[in-house]
């Protein structure tokens, strides 16, 4: 019987073992041995086709886990440092990113690809630590054809919202990271102010959404909401379109309130105390390269920091770079995040 | 006594086709009708039927002159004890005996007292304090008669009791229900698919 | 009881349940635990606003436990005592909700209640009412069907109107599972997040989970994180303590009763009246779902059908494969529950309470806690487990041990121990003996134990979504993927996973009842 429950209990976990287990491929031209690097990223990760080929033709098999969110990322990757479970971590943001430095969670690194970065982001590394990757903005989406048919005008700044705050659904920045974006995008155009602004929202009847999800797809008026305004990314207009279901879809019926955007860029780091931090190295360099970078757009939705990379035409037409994108800085995010989520959830009742 | 003569006229029982031909009988106080049959022969059937479980398929049934049809259960005061004792493993002794008394209304003390005197009554007051499922199967027959006693039922419906019993037991048991039924008059149908025991008890018998 | 009838070779068993828990429940929990302790996390222990939050989830969940107990007992009698054409349909139909993903569900409600119900916490109350009822359906009905309904008929016949022979008869004889469900849906209400996230829209509807999300993945708070899932815990460990001591330790029925053929046109009435309100209840939500995957912008369409064999879909993966991957996960966690449930059933017949105590545990912890304990405990060294890909199926396994155990207890409390001295008797080796005794019932455990388990392996999200690797999503995963991009055809090729979810759920619970149910009445 033990016997029994033994050779049942190892059939399990090797059957599992095999169905999920890596092919080992040749190496091409047989030169340098495959080794293996092991990534942790989140849960909204999307893996660029030629990211993992072209890691291949480098010898390396990377062997990819997502940890939830980019939070519950973050906060696995703080509470294993030193001893981490992964040789590298991507998708840890510009909010959080100071907590995890400051925990030395990250040994230092700076891919001579760098110098290909735009010099806003080739800067931002702090401190060595992380190498930007992709940045995106998040920002408030307008559904135009709810504007026509209704005739209103659709709004173009933060200070319009109070009177139409009814028209408008956010999310939770307490359990969203688009949500917590918004709001940060509230502190930095109006500073201290900034909870006067939001009991004007309340007032007016703006809608509090748990999650994105919930926000976008059953209070926005695109999917049969009520809300023809909704907090999502820059890139949402562009991805109606690429993944519009009848495809003479040819325009978006959405656009960006510009005003509202708050900047968010993902950095990718070797962790400290990896088993193979050199193969990680690599993997870093890998991100940064043109084909990668250009690959990034449509899988992930969000804009390399390769300066040279092309952007495909569905983002050119319709989605250009935001320009007046705000950010706060990293210090002040860390310092405040706890009060402002507090007085953020006094204001709202919540 | 004639408000607890129970009569069936041209009763036919079962649940889509009848298993009976069209039965008619009185029974009267102090009379033990009791039905022989094979199992599965509608035995119990006519019993549930006569108590309000199932209704009947035609014919009427009348209790005191007064037709039972569209009667509930509870409202027909006919006393009813399976062929198992199926007492409430969640009351006491005294709580099973006295639930009917409650049921009607009387205040908890007074049901108990009751209750008692009725487990004294049937010569258990020595297990006053123990629970059902302690009790051997003769002495759960016993409660489960008293707590049916207990009720003053216009007319008893006795399924097979204590068969599940060793046969001296069950010979003692039956004497002291028929002693007890003559003696408090109520009218008794007993269903049984044992001759023996229909000789010992019927003051009639009835089999189709 | 049964504990001086087990054979020597099986008295030992126990050894491994306990084992398993403590390598893969307890070593994680503590890991986790001393990584995160510091002093600071006493003080945030005193913090009001924690005690604050407890106190209101305790509100919500007794709110969805009492209305759970007054949707799910009627339909609990009807499936359970009552023998129709449709009965295993419906019953496989009422469990569904259970092994939804969360986000699903809400998002059903969500579109079918959004505009009608405003007010977050009955959102919330129903959406657990929703999820739990098959909690209820299950544990009470498994009790009703051992009561012996001519115990009401004596009761009736003794004068008692239907009222009181239900309170008095009926309610008494079903306590145990009663209370047993009311703990389970209370522990499950009071820990709910996915559901608090999206339905609810306020203090009043907050729970410790979310705390400890926002804890954990926002603030980077670790004190406060572990401050919030202690007190959790603490609250999950009363609960069971009264449950525990609220039970009462009566011999049980013993037998499956033969279900009654409807007869009579009130019972036929009351039957079919029940049955198309859980129709209704559990239809709608599925229905939106069911009509989001046929319809787009343009009408009524198959595409989203279609496009999902094609798999053109690279930046979502193939959701085939998705499909096969969850498929072989639930049949990891199957075989492991259906091991652990054997074993926990043997432990509950050695008398080793411990264990059972064990393997509660799960149920007062989310997922995401102890898939992180998880990842924090076998990611290094020696005990390297996460190239095996064989976490999930443990943690799931985990997770769907608490039911193991619900199911298994009360029906191997109920197996007569004389059977096994009969066989004895009839010259049998003891290990056969045992088997003959207990065998039938053993088996049906397992086999209701691992059923169980896969069904909620297929729609387990949060677990998965620590520990599965980024391209091999399970299929709630990649629903949740695809529900957190814009884009119509995402949110439709979701919602066609959900339908296929659904659909493989049914058929194993379908299968799952008819097999174990045969077992268990022969």
């Amino acid at each position: 019987m033990f016997r029994l429950v033994a050779v049942v209990i190892c059939g399990v976990i090797t059957i599992s073992a095999c169905s999920s287990s890596p092919e080992s491929t040749p190496t091409p031209g047989g030169d340098a041995p495959i080794q293996t690097v092991r990534m942790i990223t989140h849960e909204s990760f999307v893996l660029p086709p030629s990211f993992v080929s072209d890691l291949r033709d480098q010898g390396i098999d990377l062997q990819i886990t997502s940890t939830g969110d980019a939070g519950t990322l973050t906060a696995s990757a703080i509470l294993a440092a030193g001893v981490p479970t992964a040789d590298l971590l991507f998708g840890i943001d510009n909010t959080l990113a100071v907590r995890a430095t400051g925990e030395s969670v990250f040994e230092s690194y700076t891919s001579p690809e760098i110098v290909s970065v735009l010099p806003e982001f080739a800067q931002d590394t702090h401190g060595g630590y992380l190498t930007p990757i992709d940045f995106g903005d998040v920002c408030i989406n307008s559904d135009n054809g709810w504007f026509d048919q209704n005739e209103v005008a659709i709004p173009t700044a933060l200070e319009q919202l109070p009177e139409i705050a009814n028209l408008l659904v956010v999310e939770d920045p307490a359990t969203s990271s688009p949500g917590l974006a918004f709001l940060l995008a509230t502190v930095a155009r109006f500073g201290t102010e900034w909870p006067a602004y939001w009991e004007a929202l309340r007032d007016g009847g703006v809608a509090v959404a748990g999650s994105w999800t919930d926000a976008y797809y059953s209070q926005f008026t695109l999917s049969g909401g009520d809300r023809p305004l909704v907090v999502s990314y820059a890139t949402s207009p562009a991805a109606e379109v690429v993944f519009a279901e009848d495809a003479s879809v040819t325009e978006p019926t959405t656009s960006v309130l510009v005003d509202s955007c708050y900047r968010q860029v993902e950095y990718a780091g070797v962790l400290a105390g990896a088993e193979n931090p050199s193969g990680a190295r690599i993997v870093i360099d890998t991100l940064l390269s043109k084909k990668v970078q250009e690959d990034i757009p449509l899988n992930m939705f969000v804009y390399p920091v390769r300066a040279d990379a092309t952007l495909p035409t569905v983002f050119t037409s319709f989605t250009p770079v935001i320009q007046t994108s705000t950010s706060l800085p990293p210090d002040q995010v860390n310092e405040e995040l706890s009060s402002l989520l507090d007085t953020w959830g006094t204001v709202m009742n919540r | 006594m004639t408000d607890s003569i129970l009569q069936v006229r041209d009763l036919m029982i079962g649940y889509e086709k009848a298993l009976t031909p069209a039965l008619n009988f009185t029974v009267g106080p102090g009379e033990i009708l009791v039905v022989v049959g094979e199992s599965g022969c509608g035995k119990s059937t006519l019993l549930s039927t006569l108590a309000g479980v199932n209704p009947p398929l035609s014919g009427e049934i009348l209790l005191g002159g007064k037709n039972l049809s569209g009667v509930p259960i509870h409202k027909r005061n006919i006393g009813l004890v399976f062929q198992e004792p199926l007492l409430f493993p969640h009351l006491s002794l005294i709580d099973n005996i006295g639930y009917a008394l409650r049921a009607s209304g009387e205040s908890n003390n007074s049901a108990r007292l009751r209750a008692t005197e009725l487990l004294d009554w049937v010569g258990l007051s020595e297990v006053t304090g123990q629970k059902t499922w302690q009790l051997s199967g003769g002495q759960a027959g016993r409660v489960a008669l008293a707590r049916a006693i207990a009720a003053k039922p216009a007319v008893l419906l006795l399924d097979e009791p204590y068969s599940a019993l060793d046969p001296e037991t069950r010979l003692r048991l039956l004497a002291d229900v028929k002693n007890l039924v003559t003696h408090e008059g109520i009218p008794t149908i007993h269903v049984t698919h044992d001759r023996s025991e229909a000789e010992l008890l019927a003051t009639r018998t009835l089999t189709w | 009881m049964l504990a001086q009838h087990l054979p020597r070779g099986l008295k030992w068993l126990w050894v491994i349940p306990a084992l398993l828990l403590l390598t893969f429940l307890i070593y994680p929990l503590v890991k986790l635990a001393a990584t995160a302790w510091s002093a600071e996390m006493l003080s945030e222990l005193t913090d009001s606003t924690l005690w604050e939050v407890a106190l209101l989830a305790c509100g919500q969940a007794a709110l969805s436990v009492g209305l759970s107990l007054l949707v799910g007992i009627p339909i609990a009698r009807v499936l359970f005592t009552y023998q129709f054409r449709g009965r295993g349909f419906i019953l496989a139909l009422v469990t569904v909700p259970f092994v939804l993903p969360t986000v699903v569900v809400a998002l059903g409600f969500r579109s079918l209640f959004g505009d009608a119900i405003p007010n977050g916490l009955v959102l919330v109350v129903l959406a657990h009412v929703y999820i739990n009822l098959a909690v209820v359906i299950r544990l009470i009905g498994a009790q009703w069907s051992t009561v012996d309904p001519r115990m009401e008929v004596t009761a009736a016949t003794l004068g008692a109107n239907p009222f009181r022979v239900f309170t008095t008869i009926t309610l008494p004889a079903l306590r145990n599972s009663i209370v047993l469900a009311a703990s389970v849906v209370f522990i499950f209400s009071f820990s709910s997040l996915g559901i608090v996230v999206v339905l609810g829209d306020g203090s009043g509807t907050r729970t410790l989970e979310q705390v400890l999300l926002r804890s954990t993945s926002v603030l980077l708070d670790f004190p406060a994180a572990l401050a919030a899932a202690i007190l959790q815990l603490v609250v999950v460990s009363l609960v069971f303590v009264i449950s525990a001591r609220v039970s009462r330790d009566e011999p049980r029925a013993t037998v499956v009763l033969e279900r009654k053929q409807i007869s009579g046109r009130k019972t036929r009435l009351f039957v079919m009246l029940t049955c198309i309100v859980a129709l209704i209840v559990v239809v709608s939500p599925i229905a939106s779902i069911l009509w989001s995957s046929i319809s787009s912008s343009g009408g009524i369409t198959l595409k989203w059908w279609s496009e999902l064999v094609s798999t053109s879909n690279t930046r979502i993966g193939s959701p085939i494969a998705a499909l096969g991957r969850s498929l072989g996960l639930a049949l990891g966690t199957a075989v492991l529950a259906a091991i652990l449930g054997g074993a926990i059933a043997i432990a509950v017949m050695s008398k080793k309470g411990f264990v059972v105590t064990l393997a509660l545990i799960p149920l007062g912890i989310s997922a995401v806690t102890l898939g992180l304990g998880i990842l924090l405990a076998f990611s290094r060294g020696s005990l390297d487990l996460r190239g095996t890909g064989a976490l999930i199926p443990i943690t799931h396994a985990l997770i769907a041990v608490p039911i193991v155990v619900a199911v298994a207890t009360p029906s191997l409390r109920n197996v007569d121990p004389r059977r096994y001295f009969v066989a004895l008797s009839l010259g049998a080796a003891p290990m056969r003996a045992w088997w003959t005794a207990f065998g039938t019932v053993f088996g049906g455990v397992m086999l209701a134990a691992g059923g169980l388990a896969a069904a909620v392996s297929l729609g387990e999200f949060g677990a998965a979504t620590l520990l599965s690797r980024t391209d091999s999503p399970t299929v709630p995963v990649q629903i949740a993927r695809l529900l957190s991009k814009p884009g119509e055809s995402a949110f439709a090729t979701a919602a066609v996973l959900s339908v296929i979810l659904i659909i493989l759920t049914m058929t194993l619970l379908l299968i799952v009842d008819r097999t174990a149910s045969r077992k268990v009445l022969t």
